[in-house]
């Protein structure tokens, strides 16, 4: 190449050659969990401010188990080590607000090596999990421990350390029967309830959620879809004799409804990937909570319903491929 | 006139997909500037698809700016013209950036400019030539399509003939970092008029549009003044939206027709020529000047001064670069074209060719972004964003598993290459790389 060499501009030996494109958008994994960690921040310091430090170590124990278990699985079945990319901390923090303050300690220790272990490592690490980690784990728990997963404390029942807490009737359980709850409306949508950690304050919540939708982290379908069937549901066909508006704002306010449909059905893994797809799966989520609340053995039916239509997600996402640019719809392929 | 005041107000022409990419469009401000005569000019015999040229000098012999080196006698392919003048120094067969080996004739440039005799106007007006008469001109003077995929403009045009009612001229310039288009449209927006008008004229239709992204608000308001009251050309502006020049978004923003998979523009009465091709026709015509030369940007977070060049073909990178103020940086990262679609170089003496739109310089730093890989993590960008509304994600995990004929059937063939899927990945997968490689799967298996 002497001849056409200039001594003036000197590149080093070897350049990087790579395939185009040589932008990327400032976004990544990372970056995109710790914004679903951010979001959870609201409701995650309301839930320790009603119940204290107990729901506080239960919810740290969750986080620091989660992470601890993905690095030795990892270091076991020698992969590369991916911790930091934050999201087995989100499936901690996610199991921990989905847990009650009450909970013996060795519970939040199982359920992390659960989720992370069984349902997100042993199928193949990030991204190819079937379910929702820290769901399956909360239904696995609910299934061994039930008995102490279903004690929840009173609102402001700082539960001490050590001290078994007494067990309040959950707003669930009185819709279930067709009464409403002893808590007003507005303690329901404020967090002045009983309850799992993380899914007490709708208010938290959704300012959590409007975070995440204007990151961009998440779209509206999922959570639109859920809370829109399950508003409609419960308007069409409230249990009991209660009024429908009643009925309705209450269903939507209570258990882990809100918590699911912004944080646990739009989780990237196990959510589908076209706009029709999650509008489905989201609708899908709502009748199935709806169904579950009104005729199963539980008074709640969040963590089932988005985990049979995670089940269901790669028939969504083949069912509602968008049309290709340029190709018919039908065409019959080659 | 109505219609431009149509485009310029209310609705924006786009098309579904896509995405706003960090523009970077410094060098816009700046005047294109020529470049002082390089000392030697390496000028490639086949510098886009089509048959490689075979050199019509012998080292030693001297040449004169625009005189033919190189022809082609059979296929499709255009003659290569000596960018200097000069003596032929050299024919060395060099790598090119794909590594494929390339006949080059090395020219000493003498640093007089003198023009070859063959360069002179056509005489005849407009009016009086016959299409068959434009489209040699085309093929004479060497031009390819300067936006970057070096189509031969010629062939372009002759399978055109009859099919298309709307010539439509690509100023969307949606590549990130490249201002050579807009600082054509504001320095020369007339000859691109004149392009335009020649081209309409060959291929005898009447609807001429001049396509400009919404971020070159000067180069609208200019080429709508110059355009005035002609009838039979509008300016119409589209969104700023990444990628907006490729022909298939372009169509169906402007036109609302969609190319059927497989087919070319002239299929939906289409053609899409390039400003910079327009106005190197128009050189062509009227100056009888073929393609020696074309506008460059030269930027980079590692160029002193970036800067729009217009530099003879075949000058090395090298030489841009020592113009521009050299290297403030180690460079990582030597790209031709835009970041999106543009490839990268293993040589900084490599020649400038017709396809040279931009050199992009990058540092380490830059470039580190593009280096975080993990799993895909389903999360979408890559679907909503898809100009060609194809699933990458499953495209590159059928890729990734060797299962080409169910990447197949979900359309690969398809995909644009455009790279708004990898762009947009929060994983760092580098979806496009893999749909490229089931895509040439599949080509050799036919």
């Amino acid at each position: 190449m002497d001849q056409n060499q200039n001594p003036a501009v000197k590149a080093p030996e070897l350049l990087t050659v790579s395939p185009s494109p040589h932008a990327h958008r400032q976004v990544t994994t990372a970056s995109v969990m710790k914004d679903v960690l951010i979001a959870l921040l609201p409701a995650t310091v309301w839930g320790i401010y009603l119940f204290g430090i107990r729901a506080a170590l239960v919810v740290v124990l969750c986080v620091v188990f989660s992470v601890l278990f993905e690095l030795l699985t990892q270091l076991v079945l020698r992969r590369p080590v991916t911790i930091s990319d934050c999201s087995a901390a989100v499936t901690g923090l996610l199991l921990g607000l989905n847990l009650s303050p009450t909970v013996p300690f060795y519970v939040p220790v199982v359920g992390s090596a659960f989720a992370i272990i069984v349902v997100k490592q042993l199928f193949g690490g990030i991204g190819k999990n079937i379910m929702n980690p820290a769901l399956a784990a909360r239904v696995f728990l609910m299934m061994a421990w039930t008995g102490e997963m279903t004690v929840f404390p009173a609102a402001y029942d700082r539960v001490a350390l050590s001290v078994d807490a007494v067990a309040s009737a959950t707003p669930l359980v009185s819709l279930k029967q067709g009464v409403l709850p002893d808590a007003s409306l507005s303690e329901l949508f404020f967090g002045q309830i009983g309850g799992c950690i993380g899914e007490i304050s709708v208010l938290m919540l959704l300012v959590g959620g409007i975070y995440l939708l204007v990151r961009k982290v998440i779209t509206w379908h999922i959570p639109v879809a859920f809370l829109g069937t399950v508003a409609l549901l419960t308007f069409l066909f409230p249990q009991g004799d209660l009024p429908r508006l009643t009925f309705m704002l209450t269903s939507l306010c209570s258990g882990g409804l809100v918590l699911g449909a912004f944080f646990m059905a739009t989780d990237y893994v196990t959510s589908p990937v076209t706009p029709a797809g999650r509008i489905i799966f989201g609708v899908g989520c709502g009748a199935l909570v709806v169904f579950l609340r009104y005729f199963s053995g539980y008074n709640e039916g969040v963590s089932f319903a988005i985990l049979i239509m995670n089940a269901l997600v790669w028939y969504l996402d083949m069912c509602t491929k968008p049309r290709v640019f340029g190709k018919k719809r039908r065409e019959k392929k080659a | 006139m109505l219609f431009g005041k149509e485009c310029k107000t209310t609705v924006k022409f786009t098309f579904r997909g896509g995405t706003h990419l960090n523009e970077h469009k410094e060098t816009a401000t700046l005047p294109t500037v020529r470049l002082p005569e390089p000392r030697t000019v390496s000028i490639p015999l086949s510098q886009h698809i089509g048959a490689h040229a075979t050199p019509t000098v012998a080292v030693g012999d001297k040449v004169l700016v625009g005189q033919v080196i190189g022809t082609v006698e059979q296929g499709l392919g255009c003659p290569v013209h000596a960018s200097v003048s000069g003596t032929v120094k050299e024919i060395v067969t060099r790598h090119n950036a794909q590594g494929i080996p390339i006949q080059n004739i090395v020219i000493e440039n003498d640093g007089e400019r003198t023009l070859h005799p063959s360069v002179k106007p056509w005489g005849k007006p407009l009016a009086q030539t016959a299409p068959s008469e434009i489209i040699e001109i085309v093929r004479k003077a060497g031009i390819s399509g300067l936006g970057g995929a070096t189509f031969p403009t010629y062939a372009k045009l002759q399978s055109a003939l009859g099919k298309v009612d709307t010539v439509i001229v690509n100023c969307a310039e949606c590549e990130p970092y490249i201002t050579a288009n807009h600082r054509l449209l504001l320095e020369r927006g007339e000859t691109v008029i004149t392009g335009l008008e020649i081209v309409m004229h060959a291929l005898s239709v009447t609807e001429g549009i001049i396509a400009v992204e919404d971020n070159k608000p000067d180069a609208i308001a200019l080429l709508q003044k110059a355009v005035g009251d002609n009838p039979n050309i509008r300016v119409c502006v589209v969104k700023t939206k990444y990628p907006q020049g490729d022909e298939r978004q372009l169509i169906y923003a402007i036109k609302h027709r969609e190319i059927p998979a497989g087919k070319l523009p002239a299929d939906v009465g289409c053609v899409v020529i390039n400003a910079e091709t327009l106005s190197a026709i128009s050189r062509a015509f009227y100056r009888g000047i073929p393609l020696v030369s074309r506008i460059v940007t030269v930027t980079g977070d590692c160029i002193k001064n970036p800067q729009n060049v217009r530099a003879p073909l075949g000058t090395p990178y090298s030489e841009l670069i020592e113009f521009c103020g050299g290297l403030v940086k180690t460079p990582k990262k030597i790209v031709s074209g835009g970041p999106m679609m543009g490839q990268a170089q293993w040589d900084i003496h490599a020649p400038v060719t017709k396809g040279t739109s931009a050199i992009l310089v990058f540092s380490e730093e830059y470039d580190r972004i593009n280096t975080y890989h993990s799993a895909c993590i389903h999360c979408g960008n890559c679907v909503t964003h898809c100009p060609m509304h194809l699933m990458p994600n499953y495209l590159a995990q059928y890729a990734q598993a060797r299962r080409y004929d169910d990447a197949a059937k979900m359309n690969v063939m398809s995909c644009v290459e455009c790279g708004t899927c990898t762009y947009n990945c929060p994983a760092g997968v580098q979806i496009v790389q893999y749909i490229r490689v089931a895509k040439g799967a599949l080509r050799m298996k036919k």
